[in-house]
């Protein structure tokens, strides 16, 4: 088996960017748009400082989080290791650019000119209408390997069939080839060098290698860690370009899918469950619907190829976007008829989606590996209480406002209060993984500026709210009313924040500052990040 | 991959932006449009750099699809010149354009070529050192036919070269650049040498390799570079005080260090170490022959250096006779005089030059100065040799390079006699693994340093100082800038016009200088590839003065803050579109050491956009109008495009009476290229060149050492003792106080036999203080630029590919400041800021990095554009707007240094 790899020496590189020039040539990429890029990292305190050039771009991880979230099977991951993307089958939902810890991937959404309008010769000869909208990332330059590989040249050594970035490297810095092959290029070089991989602890197993010294010897050369390297200094202060940024692949309308559609998802569940015991609550079944279905309008506006909508199901192996759709459909075909011939069954099945849909949201939040905020766990069950408690609350104030509560109103002040304290736990388990963890600085800024708001406003005034409305008489089902629409409110506020706001990227990191020619080698860092 | 189309073919070319090349490469073109730069596969066993090209030759592409060039010869409509007019360009034929230029060039032939001043009627700047004659075709040919051509109006030179190191350089060992010999070397000592940013491809390729090999470099220098990131030590050392830790160095060397581990041979037969000292400070000579005296140990007298079979002194005081000879031909007879040896007046000179001294200068630990000065000795290898070629050389692993604002302006002298005076403590001088010079420019001819090995007076090279001696001495220079009448130095060779003091000839419009010839303006001023108004000193003045020329010819790619002031703008095919062939090979700047020679095509890859035309049919035409066609076709034959077309067995000379074309004066080049090559067997013209891009033969690597050719000649190399220097300044100090030139003294002081320390910081802070009465307490920074391989040479700061690339390196577009300086000040990253010197300001972004000292603000590059499109609306910063032209702060060689005191100021926050 054939496992393409690319080796780059942080000895040679000097950070020219040759290379990432080299690469917009070869794959006529729009300004704005790196597929390959050195990054200009600094480390320590002055006079005591290093800088390292460090290129990156898709790793081609062995586990590509990319591939497991595309709903579309658009990524794909060759038997020789190359990560790919089909352009004719990307939606353009961005969830593979959320989901890549190495900010590998591009979504471009309209034709773009490095002078505006005005474009040039060789720009108009080489658009490319079948990238626009959607995701685009480095291929190693596949079709070189390919087209090299069929004309009986060596990836790697065979300059034609060599990743542009990699041909063109004036430090030879960068080296390509066949790790599986024990005598090849990389592999000797990996056998001779200590290094390391970037992030290596998410797991993904990416397919560049940094080295960082030469190898004391044979036996310690393959492991990523020696003995004498000293840990990498995580530091909050951020440094440009390096540090984590906030992701802006997914804006308002994907945080309103989430909002109205965990809102919509809670409320069905909330409505269904209350007719089983009650009167038929057929408008909030029906408003619960409507807002599952606004949030999946909010985030059909957002992906780059809306009409190719239908590709959403193409994954329900692994993505929990096709999933999410598939449970909407289920949802959809199901509470209507349930509805209109009041039948029992259907509706059971109806309120399954709805828990699937309001689960699947939540992982969908937590496979999204490129973003610190979302991959952590805790944020499963605060995602699922929330859209509950959301949807029992927004259930307080409708039936508050339609006049329709009735006398004995515990089960729903009950609920709401359990409901309430779910979400409360989970956030505080949230939260603590995260400072237990490290999270972006940005991250953890914005999550402690919503806490108050979100505590107070949001679990401690509802819930005061509650029990007043246990003991206040005719009062009583207005102030449930207002904790519902507290609860929802601050609901809504913390996913907007989560989605928008608090989601920073994994930035970059280099766990070893490299040793530069007969110098010794020193701590990397990772900058813009809390310590745990 | 992009959409890439089926009809799709390479061209060979070569990328000749920056002095560090050239490199070869090659262009993908696609029904007919140029799509992408690469490198240049088939000449990866030819080129040094495997046949690759950085990161600007990327750029070529979008160069020359630019929709901001100006693609049509076009005329001023608005007589008023200056930042604030609009020129009012207006389109015209090729011809009325031609004929306004030759109608100008044809009226100064009747008026005369010179003005009453003695200077050139005509005038031309051209950038990049020496660059754009790689792609200015039969230009240089035309210029060679009109006749004398002012090239003084410098645009960068003296401030943004190495000039200190290009004519010390040159004077002690053919080196106009020097170079360590990298591939060899085991310790680079770098005093701010940027060479990861400026050393091109070959540059990047050679200290990569040694990297990988172990090399060890330590970076002397404010800033962490691009250059100190990639070496094994930063040595963070207070601006301008490199000649202390220099001085530091040699001190540890003769006074901590045991005289058996320097190269004593070395000394004795290849330096003037032995050389006696007279009581007047000039070398005791021979009183018959005049050749200077060493004191013989094995027969314990003085005799002639050249004598054989003698052990000569280096150290110790001895009585001897002989002759003194001082400046203007002035003789002191001696007898039993009592003197010592070169050598010994070095080790006295440096007495004091302690490492505890120059830690207080430099704010750098004594021990760490010690401990470079033990590591330069520890990886000399003195007494080993090695293998070259066939031949037996000397081998010294250990080399030290100078940078920008080190080697350039007062202290530039310092360095470079300590840089070459260490190297030659340890016999590394010109060896293999240690510090070599790399082309000549002042010395003649220009392609062969050996060649250039003559030998001249007292066992030294040649050189070709501008005459001091009464009566020789010339009070008017061919140049507006005076370098044959002040700087003996700058020789007087094609290049001494790019060397001499540049600046003044700038200055000398603006004020004059008493005793000058009146500083009259060019009638023709002639622009290419180069932006004075923007990459010089005080670029307002330098705006000023230009916008008074009054017919400024700019060959002319978009708009820019130079051509701002033109009146005929000329669209010349650029790097993609012209014809041209250059030589390639043997050893060249800044560090391509090659095993081969010969030449490349430039064949172009994409058709001329618009009207623009070629060089070569431009300067064809403009021969032709001014009646110069016989004279230019003669200078073509004579090899003024590069090659000379006729040879032993071969002939392919222009018929000078006739109007060849393009691919007809190229293609005799290229067939007399081709003879060149195979000593006559071969002859094949364009169309080999253009299936195969370029034709070599082999350059032998011995050929990148002096030390052959000096020991060949039993020359020696001039060292450590400046007795000619002493002379020369003695004499043209003589000269210019007779001709009544008082304001050249300062710079007459620099003519010392052995340079002593001086307080360069006072120096500039004192000069500033005076010349513009500043309280320099109000101004807390010091200010330096650094270079950016992205943008240095290029001339492409309208591209825009090129500033996205280069925005992943720290500190382009912004200030670069220490984040505890910028703290005290309440600053943080992204604060646009106004840093402001007492002569102007400039506005940018704070760029926060811990590897900066944090008394030094650093700002890369030049930018400050105001016309140049897509570059104006950049908003970088650029220090060249804030440093004052001064003649205090010029040096004798002419130039002076990027480096300025200011202060910072918040203007707003981050964007």
């Amino acid at each position: 088996m054939t496992r393409w790899t690319v080796v780059a020496d942080l000895n040679r590189c000097v950070g020219c960017q040759t290379c990432t020039a080299a690469c917009k040539h070869a794959n006529a990429t729009v300004p704005g748009v790196q597929w390959r890029k050195v990054l200009d990292i600094e480390a320590g305190e002055y006079p005591d400082v290093r800088r390292a050039f460090v290129p990156v771009g898709c790793m081609h991880c062995e586990n590509p989080p990319c591939l497991d979230v595309c709903p579309t099977t658009a990524t794909r991951k060759r038997d020789d290791g190359i990560v790919t993307i089909d352009y004719d089958l990307c939606i353009g939902c961005a969830y593979c650019v959320v989901a890549c810890p190495f900010q590998a991937r591009y979504r471009v959404d309209a034709p773009a000119s490095a002078y505006g309008k005005k474009t040039m010769r060789h720009e108009a000869l080489l658009e490319n209408p079948g990238r626009i909208g959607v995701s685009q990332k480095c291929t190693f330059c596949v079709e070189r390997i390919d087209e090299g590989l069929a004309n009986g040249k060596a990836p790697g050594s065979a300059p034609e069939a060599t990743p542009a970035c990699v041909g063109s490297c004036i430090a030879n810095a960068l080296h390509f080839g066949d790790a599986e092959d024990p005598d090849s290029n990389v592999s000797r070089l990996l056998a001779e060098n200590k290094h390391f991989r970037m992030h290596e602890s998410l797991g993904t197993a990416p397919g560049i290698y940094y080295l960082w010294a030469p190898a004391d010897d044979g036996a310690q050369a393959c492991k990523t860690n020696s003995a004498d390297a000293a840990p990498m200094v995580i530091q909050s202060e951020p440094a440009k370009g390096i540090s984590p940024a906030l992701q802006l692949s997914w804006d308002w309308r994907a945080a309103a899918n989430f909002m109205a559609g965990g809102t919509g998802s809670g409320l069905y569940l909330a409505a269904f469950f209350a007719s089983l015991s009650g009167p038929s609550l057929q408008p909030l079944l029906l408003l619960g619907l409507m807002l599952v279905a606004a949030g999946l309008g909010c985030v059909w506006l957002e992906i780059g190829r809306p009409w190719r909508f239908l590709n959403v199901f193409h994954h329900p192996q692994r993505s929990w976007m096709t999933r999410e759709a598939m449970a909407a459909c289920g949802l959809f075909a199901l509470a209507f008829p349930a509805i209109i011939f009041g039948s029992v069954v259907l509706a059971i099945g109806a309120a399954l989606c709805a828990a699937a849909f309001l689960y699947s949201q939540a992982r969908i939040i937590e496979r999204s590996k490129g973003i610190p905020a979302w991959r952590e766990p805790a944020v499963v069950p605060l995602i699922v209480a929330t859209g509950l408690s959301e949807g029992v609350g927004l259930l307080a104030v409708v039936l508050t406002l339609a006049g329709a509560l009735p006398g004995a109103v515990w089960p729903l002040q009950a609920t709401l209060l359990v409901l309430l304290a779910a979400r409360y736990f989970g956030w505080r388990r949230y939260r603590r993984a995260l400072n237990e963890k490290g999270a972006p600085t940005g991250t953890i800024k914005v999550l402690d500026a919503a806490t108050p708001s979100f505590v107070i406003a949001g679990h401690a005034l509802p819930a005061l709210l509650i029990v007043l409305s246990v003991v206040a008489g005719f009062m009583g089902p207005v102030l449930l009313g207002l904790a519902g629409v507290s609860v929802f409110a601050t609901g809504w506020l913390f996913k907007f924040v989560l989605i928008t706001r608090a989601a920073f990227n994994q930035g970059y990191a280099i766990e070893r500052m490299p040793a530069r020619g007969g110098g010794d080698s020193a701590p990397g860092i990772q900058p813009g990040w809390t310590v745990s | 991959m992009g959409k890439r189309h089926s009809n799709r073919s390479q061209v060979s070319t070569y990328c000749y932006q920056c002095v560090a090349g050239p490199d070869l490469l090659k262009v993908e073109i696609e029904d007919g449009v140029a799509t992408q730069v690469m490198p240049n596969i088939s000449a990866a066993e030819v080129h040094p750099a495997g046949g690759k090209v950085c990161v600007k030759a990327f750029g070529l592409i979008q160069k020359t699809y630019n929709p901001n060039r100006i693609l049509t010869p076009m005329k001023r409509s608005n007589p008023r010149k200056g930042r604030d007019q609009d020129p009012g360009f207006v389109p015209i034929s090729w011809d009325e354009a031609l004929d306004t230029i030759s109608g100008k060039l044809n009226a100064v032939r009747q008026a005369g070529l010179n003005d009453d001043s003695g200077f050139p009627r005509v005038a031309a700047s051209f950038g990049g050192g020496g660059t754009p004659t790689a792609y200015m075709g039969t230009f240089p040919a035309f210029l060679a036919a009109w006749g004398p051509v002012d090239m003084s109006f410098g645009s960068g030179q003296g401030v943004k070269c190495y000039h200190s190191e290009h004519l010390y350089g040159e004077l002690w060992h053919r080196a106009f650049t020097v170079s360590p010999d990298t591939p060899l070397a085991e310790l680079i000592i770098s005093f701010g040498a940027n060479v990861e940013a400026s050393g091109g491809v070959c540059g990047v390729s050679r200290h990569a390799d040694a990297r990988a090999r172990g090399i060890k470099r330590i970076q002397v220098e404010p800033h962490l570079s691009v250059t100190g990131a990639c070496s094994a030590e930063w040595v963070p050392i207070r601006p301008k005080t490199d000649p202390a830790f220099m001085f530091a160095l040699v001190n540890v060397l003769l006074h901590e260090t045991d005289r058996s581990r320097l190269d004593i041979a070395f000394l004795k037969a290849r330096t003037s170490s032995p050389y006696l000292i007279a009581p007047n400070g000039f070398y005791l000579r021979h009183s018959q022959s005049g050749k200077p005296l060493v004191w013989d140990l094995k027969s314990d007298r003085a005799v002639v250096f050249d004598s054989a079979d003698i052990d000569p002194a280096l150290e110790g005081e001895f009585k001897a006779s002989g002759r003194e000879e001082g400046a203007d031909d002035v003789i002191w007879p001696h007898r039993d005089v009592l003197c010592s040896p070169a050598f010994t007046a070095l080790v006295d000179h440096v007495r004091d030059y302690t490492p505890d001294w120059a830690a207080e200068i430099c704010d750098v630990s004594a021990e760490t100065i010690r401990s470079v000065a033990r590591q330069f000795v520890d990886h000399a290898h003195v007494g080993e040799t090695i293998e070259i070629d066939g031949k037996t050389l000397p081998y010294r692993p250990v080399a030290i390079s100078l940078g920008k604002t080190v080697n350039n302006g007062w202290g530039g002298y310092e360095c470079c006699w300590a840089r070459t005076l260490l190297a030659c403590l340890i016999g590394g001088l010109e060896v293999p693994g240690g510090t070599l010079g790399t082309t000549v420019r002042l010395n003649r001819p220009a392609d062969n340093r050996w060649s250039s090995v003559t030998t001249g007076p007292d066992g030294f090279m040649d050189y070709p100082m501008n005459p001091t001696k009464k009566g020789e001495w010339q009070s008017r220079s061919p140049s507006r800038h005076a370098h044959r009448t002040l700087v003996p130095l700058a020789a007087n060779s094609p290049w001494s016009q790019a060397l001499g003091p540049t600046h003044l000839a700038w200055m000398m419009q603006k004020e004059g200088f008493d005793h000058l010839p009146e500083p009259t303006q060019p009638d023709v001023w002639f622009v290419y590839r180069t932006n004075p108004a923007i990459s010089f000193w005080d670029t307002k003045a330098v705006s000023d003065v230009m916008a008074k020329f009054p017919f400024t010819v700019c060959f002319a790619y978009t708009s820019d803050e130079t051509n701002h002031m033109a009146d005929i703008l000329l669209p010349e095919c650029t790097d993609l579109e012209g014809l041209q062939l250059i030589r390639i090979g043997g050893s060249k700047y800044v560090e391509q050491f090659w095993e081969h020679q010969g030449f490349a095509l430039r064949d172009p890859a994409a058709e001329a956009q618009g009207e623009a035309r070629d060089f070569t049919w431009i300067s064809t035409e403009l021969a032709k109008r001014t009646g110069l066609l016989g004279e230019y076709n003669a200078a073509i034959n004579r090899g003024a495009a590069g090659v000379r077309l006729s040879g032993e067995g071969y002939d392919f000379s222009l018929d000078p009476d006739k109007q060849h074309d393009v691919e007809a004066i190229w293609d005799a080049s290229c067939r007399a290229a081709s003879a060149e090559l195979t000593d006559g067997a071969e002859t094949q013209g364009l169309d080999y060149f253009r299936e195969h891009g370029f034709r070599v033969r082999k350059f032998s690597k011995e050929q990148w050492y002096l030390y052959p050719a000096l020991e060949e000649k039993e020359l020696r190399f001039e060292m450590p003792y400046q007795e000619r220097l002493l002379r020369v300044g003695r004499e043209l100090a003589a000269r210019l106080h007779e001709h009544g030139i008082e304001w050249w003294d300062r710079q007459l002081d620099e003519y010392e036999p052995m340079p002593k320390w001086h307080n360069l910081q006072k120096l500039w802070e004192d000069a500033l203080a005076e010349g513009f009465g500043a309280d320099m307490s109000e101004y807390p920074f010091w200010l330096l630029t650094a270079r950016s391989m992205q943008y240095a040479w290029g001339g492409n700061v309208g591209l825009q590919m090129i500033k996205e690339v280069a925005a992943n390196v720290a500190g382009h577009g912004g200030v670069v400041m220490n984040p505890a300086a910028a703290r005290k000040l309440g600053l943080a990253e992204g604060d646009n800021v106004r840093v402001r010197s007492p002569i102007g300001e400039t506005e940018g972004a704070v760029v926060l990095r811990e590897g900066i000292r944090p008394d030094t603000l650093l700002m890369l590059g030049q930018f400050d554009h105001w016309a140049t499109p897509f570059a104006r609306d950049t908003k970088t910063p650029s220090m060249n707007a804030l440093t004052p032209m001064m003649l205090e702060l010029t040096d004798a060689t002419g130039s002076g240094a990027d480096l300025v005191r200011v202060a910072v100021e918040r203007i707003g926050g981050a964007p």
